[in-house]
């Protein structure tokens, strides 16, 4: 009986290929291209904060690099510090001056211990009493006046609303 | 002479291989510097205490806008002009939001009443989301229509020219309030 031929595919082992590579080049141009758009220009560096939504504005003006400061509807942050406490999108009433309802008493302790520190200042620019206030889109104005109000009283008239572009 | 041949149906193939190395190392750098989200400010002036009197005293004397956000997203515009008051007022949409389109257009007609007048009082009640007084300052800013224009005199050169700016300085003023 003869024996079954197996089937063997006529390999080249020296063989070499050239990859195609034009689409890939296109998919990686078109990539370049947008990232070119949203690199980013301005040198002051933002950082987002958890559970904060800022609202959107047509405002195109740049961050300055001054000193930040956060509302959410948890907490008010001092750069990264937590200084008081936010409860029902309302300061907590621990946190409140009993003798001025405007009055948030560790943030404004706070920021006039940084504004008193040149510590604290190092690298920045110079602040001129201006503070960058990153706010919850969905609290109340009047929460947020009570920070503005507080600032304003701490040696920081100057507020800068940031706000994420958008129409 | 002799004739070159020039073969018109031939194809080459280009060497992407280094472009794409160079495309290959700017993608990461690029990703690690992109700013997905464009962070921007807007820019307010908050009276100091100590200066508030002085400014109210400027005040008297002087052209003086106050736009009023009430609890129902109603907005009353007060326009001082040198005692006489006259007001307008911005009814809320059906939503029960500020209704910015005609917001816009009450902000359009006072400013070209008023081409010099650059400043306004913004007082929103307290209950008023951050989102909309901030989309109240949008308005009250800047002309949307670009053809828009309203005319300003250059200090520098005394010529004058326009811009699309309407009320670009804007004051909390019932911030000291309880």
């Amino acid at each position: 009986m003869g024996r079954r031929r197996h089937f063997e595919m006529d390999v080249k082992q020296n063989s070499t290929f050239t990859l195609n590579i034009t689409s890939m080049t296109d998919m990686f141009t078109l990539l370049l291209v947008f990232l070119l758009q949203n690199f980013a220009t301005s040198s002051v560096e933002l950082k987002p904060v958890k559970d904060l939504r800022v609202p959107t504005s047509n405002s195109y003006k740049n961050p300055v690099d001054v000193l930040q400061v956060s509302v959410s509807e948890g907490e008010i942050r001092v750069s990264d510090k937590v200084v008081a406490r936010v409860q029902n999108r309302q300061i907590a009433s621990t946190d409140i001056d009993p003798q001025d309802s405007n009055f948030i008493k560790p943030l404004f302790q706070e920021l006039q211990e940084r504004a008193h520190d040149p510590k604290a200042q190092k690298g920045k620019d110079e602040d001129n009493g201006q503070i960058l206030l990153q706010a919850d889109q969905n609290l109340p104005y009047q929460t947020i006046r009570k920070v503005m109000y507080t600032a304003s009283m701490a040696g920081y008239p100057h507020v800068k609303l940031v706000t994420v572009i958008g129409n | 002479m002799k004739k070159v041949k020039i073969n018109h149906h031939s194809e080459f193939e280009l060497d992407l291989a280094s472009l794409l190395a160079v495309i290959m190392k700017l993608v990461p750098v690029l990703l690690l510097s992109s700013a997905f989200m464009q962070l921007m400010v807007i820019e307010t002036d908050l009276p100091q205490v100590v200066t508030e009197a002085i400014q109210k005293q400027e005040k008297e004397n002087k052209k003086n806008i106050l736009v009023e956000v009430d609890d129902s997203r109603k907005v009353v515009i007060t326009i001082d002009v040198e005692g006489k008051k006259s007001t307008v007022s911005v009814d809320p949409t059906k939503e029960g939001h500020v209704d910015l389109a005609k917001l816009q257009l009450t902000f359009r007609e006072i400013k070209q009443q008023n081409p010099d007048i650059f400043k306004i009082d913004l007082a929103p009640a307290g209950n008023v989301a951050y989102n909309e007084v901030v989309r109240v300052m949008d308005e009250a800013r800047r002309s949307r229509d670009y053809h828009i224009r309203f005319p300003i005199k250059d200090e520098k050169t005394g010529k004058d020219t326009t811009t699309d700016y309407m009320f670009p300085e804007i004051v909390f003023v019932n911030m000291m309030e309880g």
